[in-house]
């Protein structure tokens, strides 16, 4: 059996490219795609942790989780309809009005 | 005896008494929801609304026992039913000035009313969790709530930008949060505050568990616009319909600061040099940004938001001590900023429906001669911020100075002081501005009933307490030391 350090090794590395993606992409679509995987890699932190102990309080919170990284998507995605309605873009150097 | 009710006998019934707020709540959302549906009635949404949100605050009020209850999953103690009575207070304010303003814009939604109630049950959730997964569902009900609040302005791009950031970066703060909850799992086994607590000590405090405490802190400050973790606020709460910007910068941020000082104080007294350090550094980066990007502000509702940032620091600053008296002056502070917050932003949304207003510095030229009643509002709300004695906001200031001082942090509390002296930069130019140019416009200002008494409430409620704020100081008082003593629990 695989370890349980490798899948939290795993979801740390996940996090981390979330995290990059967040912070280089610039198309609005991929910055919210960067935001689920962020969470999907706590999921896996999660089910690997619950391994570990032995415990089901850890699956009990997967469920949690994915609850609302859907609901996080779905009101993100009517944003973005919303905005690309407004003005037929999603690169977010051209769209971003409020500065400073 | 059938299945079912042997479940129930084994698990036994939660005690729903304690939880009567939260359920008018809830019941008062469906209601408002179902006669949005059928019937458009405007003023019938509002009147229900404000009157669930009053049916909601009395058992907060005079209720005798508190509980631990759905399984250690809830807790309804002082504390928690103080906040919430607190939250229910500003989200009555903020629903009676919504309406005359989204009519004024042009934006008029019933939807508002519901997914204020569904927020405000986030808060409450929140500020009565003894258990990582109830703070996690209460944070992010209310977070989800207020992305689609912040983007319902009707055919407005900067509503949507300002919410679609805010989406993006709470995502994150989310995402973060549950990693340190992963983490602090991983190591202890539990969700629980109090077992959390009990199964690390500062003895056997490894790299692990420092690091899940490090991360949910940071994801923690973004939920609460600490610097360098706000660059969600300006953008949010300048975009978003000014009653709603209210809600954002006082309901949520009072349900943060009173989550962030349970969590502390009850699932990590172990770790107290960690988290001060980290609070002390952020309240400190908090204070110095938040002040100086305000003084060049020409837009008053950016300026307040990111004296807001500025305000974050103040409080969060009272986390760097570990005593009963820092967690009083916190407390304290948080209670009263509600008052000057909620004044300051339904102001500018009281102004906002005014002939030619934009927000704008210049705007606020010889307002005191148009309309002197409201300069004096504004004069009390920003003297109030800026923390000038006959005012609350001053006692506020004080209170986390001297809990500074008592715990031998200078160097934060000379920060402190320094950047209430700062921001005097930026609250005075609106008074100046106010009082010290001529009008450009003879229009006169007229506000409905809900606006007038909103502000004249809070103003009235400045001074008063700035002059006698020895009830709310026993409360905090009482608070804080029923809050350390129940570390031990």
């Amino acid at each position: 059996m695989v370890p349980y350090e490798y899948y939290v090794a795993l979801s740390g590395l996940l996090m981390v490219l979330g995290l990059i993606g967040i912070a280089v992409r610039r198309n609005i679509i991929a910055l919210l795609i960067s935001t689920e995987l962020m969470l999907n890699a706590v999921n896996i932190a999660f089910v690997a942790f619950d391994m570990k102990l032995g415990d089901v309080g850890g699956q009990v919170f997967v469920f949690f989780i994915l609850t609302i990284a859907a609901a996080e998507a779905a009101v993100g995605l009517g944003l973005i309809m919303a905005i690309y309605r407004l003005r037929r873009d999603v690169d977010t150097e051209t769209l971003t009005e409020l500065k400073h | 005896m059938s299945v079912l009710q042997e479940i129930v006998a084994g698990l036994g019934v939660p005690n729903f008494k304690v939880l009567i707020p939260e359920i008018i709540i809830l019941i008062t959302a469906f209601i408002v929801f179902v006669i949005e549906l059928l019937t458009k009635a405007r003023l019938l949404i509002t009147v229900v609304t404000a009157i669930g949100l009053f049916l909601a605050a009395i058992p907060t009020l005079n209720m005798e026992y508190g509980d631990l209850t759905f399984y250690g999953l809830y807790i309804v103690d002082s504390f928690s039913l103080t906040f919430k009575f607190f939250l229910i207070l500003s989200t009555f304010f903020v629903v009676i000035v919504l309406r005359p303003y989204l009519e004024a814009k042009n934006t008029y939604y019933g939807e508002y009313y519901y997914l204020i109630l569904f927020s405000l049950l986030g808060m409450m959730m929140m500020v009565s969790a003894p258990n990582l997964i109830t703070f996690y569902m209460g944070i992010e009900l209310a977070s989800i709530s207020i992305y689609i609040l912040a983007g319902m302005f009707k055919k407005d791009y900067l509503s949507k930008e300002g919410a679609f950031k805010y989406l993006i970066l709470g995502g994150t703060g989310t995402a973060v949060i549950s990693y340190g909850i992963a983490l602090i799992y991983g190591r202890t086994g539990s969700f629980d505050f109090v077992t959390i607590a009990n199964t690390i000590t500062s003895d056997n405090l490894d790299v692990g568990a420092v690091a899940g405490i490090a991360i949910l802190i940071i994801g923690l400050a973004l939920k609460a616009s600490s610097v360098p973790f706000h660059f969600w606020t300006p953008d949010a709460y300048q975009g978003a319909p000014t009653p709603i910007t209210a809600f954002m910068a006082v309901a949520a941020k009072i349900s943060v600061f009173a989550v962030i000082l349970r969590i502390m104080v009850e699932a990590f007294p172990f770790a107290y040099e960690v988290w001060n350090t980290g609070w002390a550094l952020l309240a400190a980066a908090s204070m110095i940004f938040g002040n100086f990007v305000a003084l060049r502000q020409d837009n008053v509702k950016r300026m307040l938001a990111y004296s807001s940032i500025a305000h974050s620091g103040y409080i969060l600053a009272a986390l760097a001590a570990p005593s009963g008296a820092a967690f009083t002056a916190l407390i304290f502070y948080s209670l009263v900023y509600i008052f000057m917050g909620l004044g300051g932003f339904i102001f500018l949304s009281a102004m906002e429906r005014q002939y030619n207003w934009s927000n704008n510095i210049n705007d606020f030229r010889g307002l005191a001669k148009r309309s002197p009643i409201l300069a004096l509002f504004m004069l009390i709300f920003m003297f109030s911020m800026l923390g000038i004695p006959p005012t609350v906001g001053f006692f506020g200031k004080l209170g986390v100075f001297i809990a500074l001082i008592n715990s031998d942090i200078w160097w934060l509390a000379v920060v402190l002081v320094v950047m209430s002296i700062v921001s005097a930069g930026y609250y005075l130019r609106v008074v100046i501005y106010m009082y010290m140019h001529e009008p450009q416009s003879k229009a006169k200002v007229n506000l409905s009933v809900g606006e007038a008494f909103t502000l004249a409430f809070m103003a009235v409620f400045v001074l008063i307490l700035g002059i006698y704020p020895t009830v709310f100081w026993d409360i905090s008082q009482i608070l804080s030391s029923l809050l350390v003593a129940g570390i031990g629990r």
